[in-house]
This record gives C-alpha cells, sequence and structure tokens, in this order.
C-alpha cells in the first residue's frame, strides 16, 4: 500500500513549488501588473484535493518560498503577514472541498463551479485581509498615520481584485475540465 | 516570457558574510528587523547607516546587485519620503513656496524614514545574496526546532521545502517546453483579449499539473524504497558549523544593540 503521509508531503512540496513559478509568471492582463498572478491556485488545488492541513501547508511554503527567494521587509509583523499568513490562510479555501468533491461524483459542473469560486474568494479575502493589515503596518510606521487603512485597501485591492477574479475562472476553466485533478484516485 | 524568470538572486562567494553559518545570519537578520526600530535620532541613524555600510562592505557584493534589490521598492520610498515633506509641520519652515511650506521636522523625519527603509531592504538583500535558499531552509529548520514542542512538523516543513526549492527549475522549464508546445498548436498565449488569454491557461496549466502529480508520485515512491522513515534519527548531507565567525557576528549584533539603546533619545 502506497505511503500516504509520503505523498501528502511530496504533492505539497511540489504543487508549492508551481505556486511560485506562477507567481513569478505574471499575466499582463493589466497594464501595471502588479503581482496580479496565478499563485493561490495549486495551493486551492491541493486544499480540496487533500484538504485543510494541505491547505494550510501549501500555503504556508509558498509564503516561506517567498521569504527565503526575494523577501521585502520592512516590519517584522509585516514580514509575518505578507509571508506566513498571507499565504497560509489562502489554505482555508479547504472550507469548500466536501462540496467540490460531492459535485465531482455526481458530475454536477454548476456544482463544482459554484463552490470553487466561493472557496477562491475566502482564500483569496483573507490573503487580502493579511495584505492590508501589513500594508497598514508599513504605512503607519512610515508615512505616519495619514489614512494608513486607505492607502493600504486601495494598493492592495489594486491587484488583489483582479487576482481572485483571475484565479477563480482559472479555477473553474481548470477543475470543471479535468475533475480527476482534484478527486485523488486511492 | 520565461527568460525574465531567474530563480532566486543568490550569488557564490567565499566573503566573510558568505562563510558565516545561516543560523548567525538568520539571527541576524530578524534581530536586526526589530533593533533597526530602536533609532530615533540623528545618532542612532547614522550608527545604523554606518553599520549598514559596513556589513556592505565586508559581504564585497558589488552595489549594483543591492541597488537592483531596492528597484521594486523605490516608488514606495519617494511615496513616503514626500509624505513627510509634505504633511510634518515641525519645526521651523526650511522652504516656502506659498502653496507649499517644508519644514524642519518633515525633512528630518522624511531622511531618517528613507534610511530606515534602505537599512531594512539591504540587510535583507545581503542575507539572500550571499546564503542560497537551501541553506536558509537548513537554518531555519534548525531555528525553528523548539516549535518540534508544539508538535509542529517542523522536520517535514524544512524537507518540503527542500524539495519544493529542488523543483523549482525543473517546473520553470517545464512549464516553458508546455507553453512553447501549446505556441506551436497555434494557441496564443501572450495575445488577444482578456477571455482569450484566461482560456489559453487551460492547456497549459492542466498538463502542468498532471506531470506534477506524476512527479510527486515518483519521487513518494523512491523516497519510500529507499527507506524514509521521516525526522527521528535522520542523518545530513549538509552539516552545518558554528564558528568563531558566527559568534563574532553575533557580538557584534548585541553591540549594536547597546550603542542603539545607550545613544537613543
Amino acid at each position: 500500500m502506497r505511503n500516504q503521509k509520503l505523498l501528502w508531503m511530496v504533492e505539497i512540496a511540489i504543487f508549492a513549488a508551481i505556486g511560485y513559478v506562477l507567481d513569478q509568471l505574471k499575466f499582463s492582463i493589466w497594464a501595471q501588473g502588479g503581482s496580479v498572478s496565478l499563485v493561490m491556485l495549486p495551493i486551492i488545488l491541493i486544499a480540496i484535493r487533500w484538504g485543510l492541513s494541505a491547505g494550510l501547508m501549501t500555503g504556508l511554503i509558498v509564503g516561506l518560498l517567498n521569504m527565503t527567494i526575494n523577501p521585502y521587509i520592512v516590519h517584522w509583523a509585516q514580514a509575518l503577514l505578507d509571508y506566513v499568513f498571507a499565504f497560509t490562510f489562502v489554505g482555508f479555501a479547504a472550507i469548500v472541498r466536501k462540496q467540490v468533491l460531492d459535485g465531482v461524483s455526481g458530475n454536477r459542473k454548476n456544482k463544482i463551479a459554484l463552490f470553487v469560486i466561493i472557496g477562491t474568494i475566502i482564500g483569496g479575502l483573507l490573503r487580502f485581509i493579511c495584505h492590508t493589515l501589513a500594508g497598514a503596518i508599513f504605512f503607519k510606521e512610515y508615512a505616519g498615520d495619514q489614512n494608513a487603512w486607505i492607502y493600504s485597501i486601495g494598493y492592495n485591492g489594486s491587484y488583489m481584485v483582479p487576482a481572485i477574479i483571475l484565479t477563480a475562472v482559472a479555477a473553474v476553466l481548470i477543475f470543471t475540465a479535468s475533475p480527476r485533478l482534484i478527486k485523488k484516485e486511492n | 516570457m520565461m527568460e525574465k524568470m531567474i530563480f532566486g538572486r543568490f550569488i557564490p562567494g567565499d566573503s566573510f558574510v558568505h562563510q558565516l553559518d545561516p543560523r548567525s545570519k538568520l539571527i541576524f537578520t530578524f534581530i536586526f528587523v526589530v533593533i533597526v526600530f530602536l533609532a530615533n535620532n540623528v545618532a542612532t541613524y547614522g550608527l545604523l547607516l554606518i553599520f549598514t555600510l559596513f556589513v556592505i562592505l565586508i559581504s564585497r557584493i558589488r552595489l549594483y546587485f543591492l541597488i537592483n534589490g531596492l528597484k521594486p521598492v523605490i516608488i514606495l520610498v519617494i511615496f513616503t519620503f514626500l509624505i513627510h515633506i509634505l504633511f510634518t509641520r515641525e519645526g521651523d519652515v526650511l522652504l516656502n513656496l506659498g502653496f507649499l511650506e517644508v519644514y524642519e521636522g518633515g525633512l528630518r523625519q522624511g531622511i531618517f524614514i528613507s534610511i530606515r527603509f534602505v537599512v531594512l531592504v539591504f540587510v535583507t538583500t545581503i542575507l539572500t545574496l550571499t546564503t542560497s535558499p537551501i541553506s536558509i531552509t537548513d537554518g531555519l529548520e534548525v531555528l525553528l526546532n523548539p516549535l518540534k514542542k508544539f508538535k509542529l512538523p517542523i522536520h517535514e516543513l524544512a524537507l518540503m521545502m527542500s524539495i519544493a526549492l529542488r523543483f523549482i527549475p525543473t517546473l520553470m522549464d517545464e512549464t516553458d517546453k508546455i507553453m512553447k508546445a501549446q505556441m506551436a498548436r497555434g494557441s496564443d498565449l501572450g495575445a488577444g483579449p482578456i477571455k482569450d488569454r484566461i482560456k489559453a491557461v487551460v492547456p497549459l496549466l492542466v498538463p502542468l499539473f498532471v506531470s506534477a502529480f506524476k512527479r510527486a508520485e515518483d519521487l513518494a515512491t523512491a523516497m519510500e524504497v529507499r527507506g524514509y522513515r521521516g525526522g527521528e534519527g535522520r542523518t545530513r548531507y549538509r552539516q552545518l558549523k558554528w564558528d568563531a565567525k558566527d559568534t563574532t557576528c553575533i557580538f557584534a549584533l548585541v553591540l549594536m544593540t547597546a550603542l542603539l539603546v545607550f545613544f537613543r533619545s
């Protein structure tokens, strides 16, 4: 019998690596680019395929990869929020796991699509909140407290909102086209 | 599209900083990020600046690479500088243009904040320029070891990080290959309306994901047949060695902290 724990670890590691690769491959859909990328897609995929702890772990590793390879640290709390919590929380997309897998078993594409979108929005919003908190800390420390929250929501929203939409669309297209990706064979 | 992708910023070398143990460099960076906030006057910011220049000097990194690391955040530095110039109203008026008054306090705050920003970016950039991601992971594993008491899977985390780092270049190549294969079939990834571009992602990502699962299975099998049983009693291929240099580095940091505490107002 296959050692499931080992497969769990290796799939998480490799999909975290894919997350990092997709993050480098920015889709030039918007003029200013920002960080609109599909980095959240592999995290959501693993979250639905294996469950909450795997999703959180994949996110954590994506964040740590970013932190060890190319960090921008201006405050210890900002580092923790931007690199540790933000990506880890994308794993909470696993909340919709049961519904999505039900949809796959019953071959109901609308159900898959609906819950994948909900999951992506949940994970994406949690990440957005972390980046916004980190940004507010940055603006408070560096720019005085003038409108720190507005700056932060504006700056982070400018790339997070398109990123969530892009990820949701791509996730729906991919998961409905090949449901075998999210359903493990036993 | 993929040519621009460079994996990490590590540049091999044999300077004092390169030779340090990743653990001492990580401890140094973590503590430095905290003590930077102790600075609050000319003396302490001056100290920080001199200390950072000294670290740059002994790391023997070409300034070009450091400036490169600063590039993505230069707009933020300018932004915060301008905010202080425009909105901090303390001290004497230095410049009066009618619509714009620059105060002495604003200019000083602006310069202080810019120094803090640049110093932080430089120190973290030096860490990644002189330490490969894999040594950072090895260092982190040891430093996070105490967290094992709280049942956190630190060994597994470090192993997954190492596997991910090992596979990033492979997966970049593979993504590139699949993109070229799809382009050869007439798919245009970089053009057309947004809708078409997003749709073009499916034939790129599905093969990438499928082959990644295959890779994961092969790797898991290979690890299993070689008898991988988790963290207990595992020996290491890459050994970390703490020597006098590392102690010196930590000592310098402690001294720096003491000076900052002493001179801050």
